[in-house]
């Protein structure tokens, strides 16, 4: 019982941050300055007239919200207009009808290039989450265990420098490394134009493409994962009931698996759920250094193309993406710790 | 630890595996032309695109009735010949015989009429609507006769129709009305071209096979693949590996070392679609602001001899050999070299001369009265301070912003530089002239027709113009030059409005930036590079490439 309702809050409240978010997002880009229809386009046959039909394709000529023309408080717009005739209102219809309208500059649906560049990154971060974890936490628990050792500060220095490596610079050298002795594709999905004998070359043709930027983003990732598994275990090592379970004669394997790992999940859990939400940014360095056609690419381009419909559905797909991580890291947490969901 | 470096090695073993397997590229026999460049077509839809590389690709998968040759004429295309009434009202073109579309349905004087109509009735066209503004009637009296009539006399016509790709009307008409037309996303961009689409993806590549049927030569090669690279790093180190046959443009600063690349040749060139950068300067008089406008230009720049004193004070050869690494050419006029007889070679530069630039400044009264190492205003209100903005996407401006404040500084004028982000500056800079130097660009037709326009003055309230300039002899001449039939004497038209706007230096043109490619020696041949224009992934390259034996 107490548990559903420890669900439903939660719920309620992931609910209400996805409400604010999509708010949010429809006026964020619109205090911007400047103008989606002249964005990046400096060419003089692009005529006023034609800007102004653009602007009635794309929906901007229509009052932003009652009574404001721009978030500009100096310049107010009509108030006794119909609200469902302002942008806002007819942006917040269409997504109750479950569409994101079309893009700026591609006239395509939002939702469906959306929906191409997720699976891309997701395949993307994916693989390198799933690295990170793994190795993190295994070095970190390592590390922890054989603390003040060569292992301990090899490990400790590895982490720190992959922690603070800016993330475009790494990708540039193993770019440059993986495709000068290694022949790695320096950039996309597949290799364009190449024949393929069957599904399954193809598929190591994705592989081999996706070697660069996980690698990238698992060094990346990685070190901050290794830095806080070796703080937490060590914290957690230095407990009374650790002290008790070496006198009760367990092997070490058993006290790092059963005693110190469960605990030291706890914090790992949070920082992975969180950190979800952060590769999508890292991911537009790698995918951006990688050419890979996935959502950080597209956002970085959404952003200097000004368009609107794309932004808004990227930012309203991430948010979504991270409160839901943050809400199944809660839930891990009572799974984890059962005292949480009483808190 | 044991377990974490068996990890490790499974990973570096899987890594160098897959490193070695991949490879060949395109089996089956197939010969593949892979170009690399850093855009992607917005739209495979003629009438929405707004993106240069959108025009790269339907060059080659659509035809149009005439063609742009690299040195600047038009040659017959889909119109065999063409002839025009003597008031240059009437337009006849005959169609070429036997043309089929890629999908095998016969291309006949229907389908023309039907597309010019089709660009023409739709005003959110960001480009095909403004290449069809003159046209009155479109017919077509049989299958292989097009008759236009225009409303008013255009002797850039042919320089129009190039860009107006002929369409079949039985896939068009169903998507010929209201939104669907620019929503429509033409995915199988069924057209007469020496290339069919294959394969496309949106912000990756193009993919595009060769069209054996083409009524004129058709490609040598197989296919052509456009591959996107999101920076130019990558797209140097694909060409250098081998991962691509010929890259489109490419750093500066990556040539000297892509030289020395085995079995790579970097070649440079004037562009076919230049990309101009000019120094603006605001000079809108108070009576010419637009309702919208701030206008707060400073005061000095509205005086000519200022502008001209400063034009003496850029080093335009410094700036080519600094900023360009010698990749250009001095600029000179709004209208650049690349556009041949167009380009007003003959007028005489302000040379680099601080000495001049000091001289005249101190003549007109700009002294420094308060001894703070700046000119001030001949009155004293003010210092000449100017702001210089540009665009923060632009790789050139910065450190032409930066030479420029050493050598203005030297005349006595102080600089103000500040990036902004491209939308910023449009909202600061026109209609509102709320700045006083701007380092910003155009981007350029085959006709200087449209670049001329921004220094008129009806374009002040529509925001085309950026410096605000009126001036009634140059508007009449631009009148002048849209209706004169006659080629000789619309050149001598379009060479005296380049004098006038030079000597009143609106703009300083600091250079002319070349075209900077590279190919790959060992996979491709026959690359045409000896022309007055450079574009590898012009239609005139990709249709005469061959393998390499």
């Amino acid at each position: 019982m107490q548990r559903w309702s420890f669900l439903l809050n939660k719920l309620k409240w992931a609910v209400i941050s996805i409400l604010f978010v999509i708010v949010l997002n429809f006026f964020l880009f619109r205090i911007l300055p400047g103008d989606p229809v002249r964005a990046g386009i400096r060419d003089p046959r692009l005529t006023a007239a034609a800007q102004e039909a653009l602007r009635v394709k794309y929906g901007l000529d229509k009052p932003v919200i009652n009574c404001f023309e721009t978030l500009n408080p100096l310049r107010t717009g009509p108030c006794l207009i119909n609200p469902l005739e302002t942008q806002f209102f007819i942006y917040a219809g269409n997504l109750l009808k479950g569409e994101l309208g079309i893009s700026y500059h591609t006239n395509r649906p939002v939702a469906s290039m959306l929906a191409t560049y997720l699976w891309n990154t997701v395949l993307l971060i994916g693989f390198a989450e799933i690295f990170s974890i793994v190795l993190g936490i295994t070095a970190g628990l390592v590390a922890a265990w054989k603390s003040r050792t060569a292992v301990d500060f090899g490990t400790l220095i590895f982490s720190l420098v992959a922690w603070s490596l800016p993330t475009f610079w790494l990708g540039i050298v193993l770019l440059f490394a993986g495709s000068t002795w290694l022949g790695l594709p320096v950039g996309g999905k597949f290799t364009i134009g190449q024949f393929y004998a069957g599904g399954g070359e193809k598929f190591l043709d994705l592989l081999r493409h996706l070697i660069l930027p996980t690698i990238t983003l698992t060094v990346v990732v990685m070190g901050e994962y290794m830095m806080i598994m070796r703080s937490t275990v060590l914290e957690v090592l230095s407990e009374d009931y650790i002290l008790t379970a070496k006198a009760k004669g367990l092997s070490t394997f058993q006290i790092l698996k059963d005693h110190a790992l469960r605990n030291a999940m706890l914090p790992m859990v949070t920082i992975i759920a969180l950190n979800l939400g952060f590769t999508v940014a890292g991911a537009i360095q790698i995918e951006t250094v990688f050419s890979w056609p996935g959502l950080g690419l597209a956002i970085f381009e959404a952003v200097g193309r000004r368009d609107y419909p794309m932004l808004q559905g990227a930012f309203l797909l991430i948010a979504v993406s991270v409160i839901f991580a943050n809400l199944i890291a809660d839930l891990l947490y009572s799974y984890l710790d059962p005292r949480v969901q009483v808190g | 630890m044991k377990k974490l470096s068996t990890i490790i090695g499974i990973f570096v073993v899987l890594a160098l595996t897959l490193a070695a397997c991949g490879g060949s590229p395109a089996g089956a026999g197939a010969s593949v032309l892979r170009i690399g460049w850093a855009g992607s077509p917005d739209t495979l839809n003629p009438g929405a695109a707004l993106l240069a590389e959108s025009f790269v690709i339907y060059e080659l998968a659509y035809s149009a009735l005439v063609d742009l040759q690299l040195d600047g004429t038009y040659s017959p295309d889909l119109a065999e010949s063409w002839t025009v009434s003597d008031d240059g009202l009437v337009w006849t073109f005959t169609i070429r015989d036997g043309v089929k579309f890629s999908d095998g349905t016969p291309l006949t004087a229907r389908d023309v009429v039907f597309t010019f109509e089709f660009y023409q009735a739709h005003e959110e066209f960001p480009y095909m609507n403004g290449y069809t503004y003159a046209f009155d009637t479109v017919e077509a009296p049989d299958d292989r006769t097009v008759v236009l009539t225009l409303t008013t006399p255009a002797p850039n016509l042919e320089s129009q129709i190039v860009f107006l790709y002929i369409l079949p009307e039985h896939i068009w008409k169903d998507h010929a009305e209201g939104q669907a037309a620019s929503e429509f996303e033409n995915l199988e961009m069924v057209g007469s071209g020496p290339f069919i689409m294959k394969d496309y993806r949106q912000g990756e590549y193009v993919h595009l096979e060769a069209n054996r049927d083409f009524y004129l030569s058709p490609p040598k090669v197989d296919e052509v693949v456009f591959q996107t690279f999101s920076n130019l790093d990558a797209l140097v180190q694909a060409i250098k590996t081998g991962q691509v046959d010929m890259i489109t443009e490419m750093p500066n600063t990556a040539v000297a070392t892509l030289q020395e690349a085995p079995d790579v040749r970097v070649v440079t060139g004037p562009p076919l679609a230049p990309d101009i950068t000019d120094i603006v300067f605001n000079v809108t008089e108070p009576q010419d602001c637009p309702e919208d406008g701030a206008c707060t230009g400073h005061p000095a720049l509205r005086d000519k001899t200022v502008r001209q004193a400063l034009a003496y004070a850029t080093n335009k050869q410094e700036l080519v050999d600094i900023v360009l690494l010698g990749l250009g050419t001095p600029g000179l006029t709004l209208i650049p070299d690349s556009l041949g007889v167009w380009y007003n070679q003959t007028i005489q530069d302000f040379p680099f001369d601080l000495a001049t630039a000091n001289r005249m400044l101190d003549d007109a009264g700009y002294l420094d009265s308060d001894g703070d190492g700046v000119r001030d205003m001949p009155d004293g209100s003010r210092s000449l301070t100017f702001r210089l903005n540009w665009p923060s996407d632009s790789t050139v401006a910065p450190r032409l912003a930066e030479l420029l404040a050493k050598t203005w500084a030297d005349a006595g004028v102080q600089l103000e530089l500040q990036a902004l982000d491209p939308d910023a500056l449009s909202s600061i800079c026109c209609p509102t002239f709320d700045y006083d130097v701007i380092i910003w660009g155009w981007g350029s037709d085959p006709d200087p027709s449209f670049l001329l326009s921004v220094m008129t003055s009806y374009e002040i309230p529509s925001g085309m113009s950026e410096t605000g300039y009126n001036n009634p002899e140059y508007d009449a001449l631009f009148d002048e030059q849209n209706v004169t039939m006659n080629p000789q004497l619309r050149q001598e038209i379009i060479w005296r409005m380049q004098e006038i706007v030079h000597d009143d230096a609106i703009y300083i043109i600091p250079f002319y930036s070349k075209a900077v490619q590279a190919y790959r020696t060992d996979r491709f041949t026959g690359w045409i590079t000896n022309q007055p224009k450079l574009a590898l992934e012009d239609v005139t390259s990709l249709v005469v490439v061959e393998p390499v034996e």
